[in-house]
């Protein structure tokens, strides 16, 4: 105890009053016998006037300035409306500039998908990714809430393409299932004949480079693999695989 | 301080949807978290991150918050310190990314703070001089001990009592004083330290 006979107060007692005593709320009795103990003992007194040029230094802190886009990146965050900035229209919002930025990128695309006969594939396309991701367990709900820090948005990313590629991968496992069964089936059945062309496109395709059937499921022969759309393979065997390894 | 009545008219406007109101509120209460965040994450890129990680949890969190209960402003601030506590947990275990780990508290212990602050100085007038202290302050700052640290943020630099400290912190009105006796006087040690090898 480094505290000295002749004054009455305990080294907690001060710890205790320091805080009000810089603040200047220590008065009389309390104030004189405060003053006291600082004087003669050897913990506080340095305490007392550490303390107090803590508290300056402190106080010399100025306020940081926060950056301009702080108010316009917590709305856009938190899906309130940005009507500062829309008013004043200083700032472009982060959708239109997304929008400026892929129109460059996509408007060849849009200009085919618009034409009848690409409509139905781009349709198509956009519903099997729909149906992939909300079979992978995404639902388009989740994008309410999105966070768009890089760091978010890459862990986003990866998650859902861990999802997708663990569904893709399950499904490849169907496919080649069902593909070792045709190629049993072949096997202990007599000598098909080759498939046939099925339209003067494939004649006259000399590219030599294998069919990109995938794109145009609507005119599919029957011998391509569709999970859907084989008689002859049962069912029950894929959904019970896809079951067991989901 | 906020005038409780018209901020729990606001909140309640915003509990029913009110867009305007919410604007309001991030636009009354940004500057502060802003503030805390920075002087506790020290990036001022972490602390806008934060920031904004404190208002999406006030926004999600916003009907929990009972008007009665106490004041909005020590509500907000204490999700702000409960996010910097994750954080700083989380970046403590993780080590991977240099958001609260490169406060100089961790990485530049090698180099005396005095010398790490030496190296920038350039000749200067007086307001980069004084831009110089306040980066002096900052940095001896970080050095603290976050419990040590959220109290002098919070009582010196956010000009809290020590009641709502003890709100936010969730301690004793004796332990918040202690350890603002104690953050201060070791801000000022530091401090010293680093004048001495400066001069
Ligand atoms: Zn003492």
């Amino acid at each position: 105890m480094p505290v000295e006979g002749r004054n009455n107060m305990q080294c907690a007692e001060f710890d205790a009053l320091l805080s009000d005593a810089l603040d200047g709320l220590l008065t009389g009795d309390k104030s004189e016998s405060f003053q006291a103990h600082a004087r003669v003992c050897t913990v506080c007194g340095p305490l007392y006037s550490e303390a107090d040029a803590g508290r300056r230094w402190l106080k010399s802190l100025g306020e940081i300035e926060p950056p301009a886009n702080l108010v316009h990146n917590i709305l856009v965050a938190t899906g309130g409306r940005d009507t500062a900035r829309a008013k004043s229209g200083q700032q472009v919002s982060w959708a239109a500039a997304v929008r400026g930025w892929m129109r460059p990128v996509f408007s060849p695309v849009f200009a085919v998908a618009r034409q009848p006969r690409f409509a139905m594939s781009f349709g198509m396309a956009f519903f099997s990714l729909s149906v992939t991701l909300s079979l992978a367990g995404v639902k388009l709900t989740d994008l309410r809430h999105l966070d768009l820090r890089p760091a978010a948005i890459k862990r986003t990313y990866y998650e859902t393409s861990g999802r997708v590629v663990k569904y893709y991968e399950n499904i490849r496992l169907v496919y080649e299932i069902e593909s070792r069964v045709r190629e049993f089936k072949r096997a202990t059945t007599p000598a098909e004949p080759a498939s046939q062309p099925q339209n003067k496109e494939h004649k006259n395709n000399t590219s030599g480079q294998p069919e990109q059937r995938q794109e145009r499921n609507y005119s599919q022969g029957p011998d391509q693999p569709v999970l859907a759309g084989l008689p002859n393979d049962p069912p029950v065997v894929m959904l019970t695989i896809y079951r067991r390894i989901a | 301080m906020d005038d409780a009545q018209a901020v729990g008219r606001l909140v309640r406007r915003c509990k029913a949807g009110d867009a305007a109101a919410w604007e309001q509120i991030v636009q009354q209460y940004h500057r502060r978290i802003y503030n805390i965040c920075f002087r506790f994450a020290r990036s001022a890129d972490d602390a806008q991150d934060l920031t904004q990680e404190v208002f999406i949890k006030v926004y999600r969190t916003l009907s929990s918050y009972d008007v009665e209960r106490g004041a909005f402003m020590t509500w907000v601030t204490t999700i702000t310190r409960n996010l910097l506590v994750d954080h700083f947990r989380k970046s403590k275990q993780d080590r991977v990314t240099d958001s609260l780990d490169a406060s100089p508290s961790e990485n530049e212990d090698a180099m005396p703070l005095g010398q790490q602050i030496q190296d920038k100085t350039t000749p200067a007038d007086m307001r980069s001089q004084s831009r110089e202290a306040g980066e002096f302050v900052h940095r001896a700052l970080q050095k603290l001990s976050p419990e040590l640290r959220e109290a002098v943020i919070l009582r010196d630099l956010q000009d809290m009592d020590y009641r709502e400290i003890a709100t936010v912190l969730k301690v004793p009105e004796g332990t918040v004083k202690s350890r603002i006796n104690r953050g201060r006087a070791e801000l000022a040690r530091l401090l010293q330290r680093t004048y001495r090898q400066v001069m």
